[in-house]
């Protein structure tokens, strides 16, 4: 990913376009080990193998919600570039991803909606694993500036309830 | 089946912690440590000449960075050194529950179902943290792994100015 700043523009961004994928992996017990000792998260089923199969009752060490919701995120924030701004983001886990998978994030643009001084870009997403296997699902709200339109506000200020519960 | 929701659980419900500050404020060494795990290479968190060209102005950690900043204090019991000879111990320390007190669930099995974020700023190197945190509902859901408890988590982190930067729920499955 080049971070040369781009700025995105609300205006050339339609439904049904896909977000440049992340992939990231084959994650392997170092990867986990590292994260976990980033954020001293020292929960045994993310780098004991015997704890997670045998007390838990697990398939196998498990690749973190917490690390693959960083994963997303960056996606996210790489797409919408310095101009823009990541709001809200939901995540759901369906299923586990056991250490050693690759997983491929995915986004698509679901749906637009204009609002005062920039619009709002409603993308689902989800993280494939193993064989395919979707093992997480989400969608989120990007903010984008309009072409020749003031910069989005940051810090973020959202827009009236009205005019985006709609998109959620 | 024992029901897993008791009354004693059920009392947990709408238990919020004060503005609760952050053990460290963002550390530099802890930001690139953060970056490299979650192999994000983005200058933003690193370079300061590349970052006073953008509308940051100085460099910032990574967008979920907060999320993950409540630590054990430095004079608080060693709950890693007591259980470390436990083999059900699962490694959890009170910093899961984000300043609440933990359920009254011992070694139980937990999962994490997923999160809802609001994100209204990064936070800035060296800049101190506070998070306020509820158990926003408690009940018990059927899994493929049998019933859970499944537990809602909000959070506020704040900068110094009292200013939300972001607002994290997140769900936990406890067997």
């Amino acid at each position: 990913m080049s971070h040369a700043p781009v700025t995105k523009y609300f205006d050339d961004v339609a439904v049904g376009d896909d977000i440049p994928q992340l992939v990231k992996g084959p994650l392997t017990l170092i990867h986990l080990v590292r994260w976990s000792a980033a954020t001293e998260n020292w929960h045994r089923i993310h780098y004991d193998r015997a704890y997670a199969r045998d007390h838990d009752g697990l398939p196998d060490v498990l690749v973190n919600g917490s690390l693959k919701q960083q994963f997303v995120a960056q996606m996210l924030k790489d797409w919408a570039g310095l101009e823009g701004w990541v709001w809200k983001v939901a995540i759901q886990f369906r299923a586990m991803d056991v250490v050693g998978t690759t997983l491929r994030v995915w986004g698509r643009v679901a749906g637009k909606r204009a609002c005062p001084g920039y619009g709002l870009v409603r993308v689902r997403l989800g993280i494939a694993g193993a064989d395919e296997t979707e093992s997480t699902r989400g969608q989120a709200l990007v903010a984008l500036p309009y072409l020749g339109g003031p910069p989005v506000p940051y810090p973020f200020v959202p827009p009236a309830p009205e005019l985006w519960q709609g998109e959620w | 089946m024992a029901q897993l929701l008791t009354e004693e659980i059920k009392a947990y419900i709408g238990r919020e912690t004060p503005e609760i500050p952050l053990g460290d404020p963002v550390e530099k060494g802890a930001v690139r440590r953060f970056a490299q795990a979650i192999m994000d290479h983005d200058p933003i968190y690193n370079d300061g000449a590349y970052a006073a060209a953008t509308r940051y102005r100085e460099p910032v950690a990574p967008p979920l960075y907060p999320l993950t900043m409540m630590r054990t204090a430095f004079d608080a019991p060693d709950l890693i050194a007591q259980q470390a000879h436990d083999p059900d111990f699962h490694g959890l320390i009170d910093t899961s529950a984000m300043g609440l007190p933990p359920l009254p669930v011992g070694n139980s099995p937990q999962l994490n179902a997923g999160s809802e974020i609001e994100l209204y700023r990064y936070a800035k190197h060296g800049e101190s943290v506070t998070v306020q945190s509820r158990y926003l509902d408690i009940f018990e859901r059927k899994t493929s792994r049998g019933p859970m408890l499944c537990v809602i988590i909000e959070s506020d982190f704040k900068g110094e100015a009292g200013d939300l930067i972001c607002r994290f729920r997140k769900t936990l499955l406890r067997q």
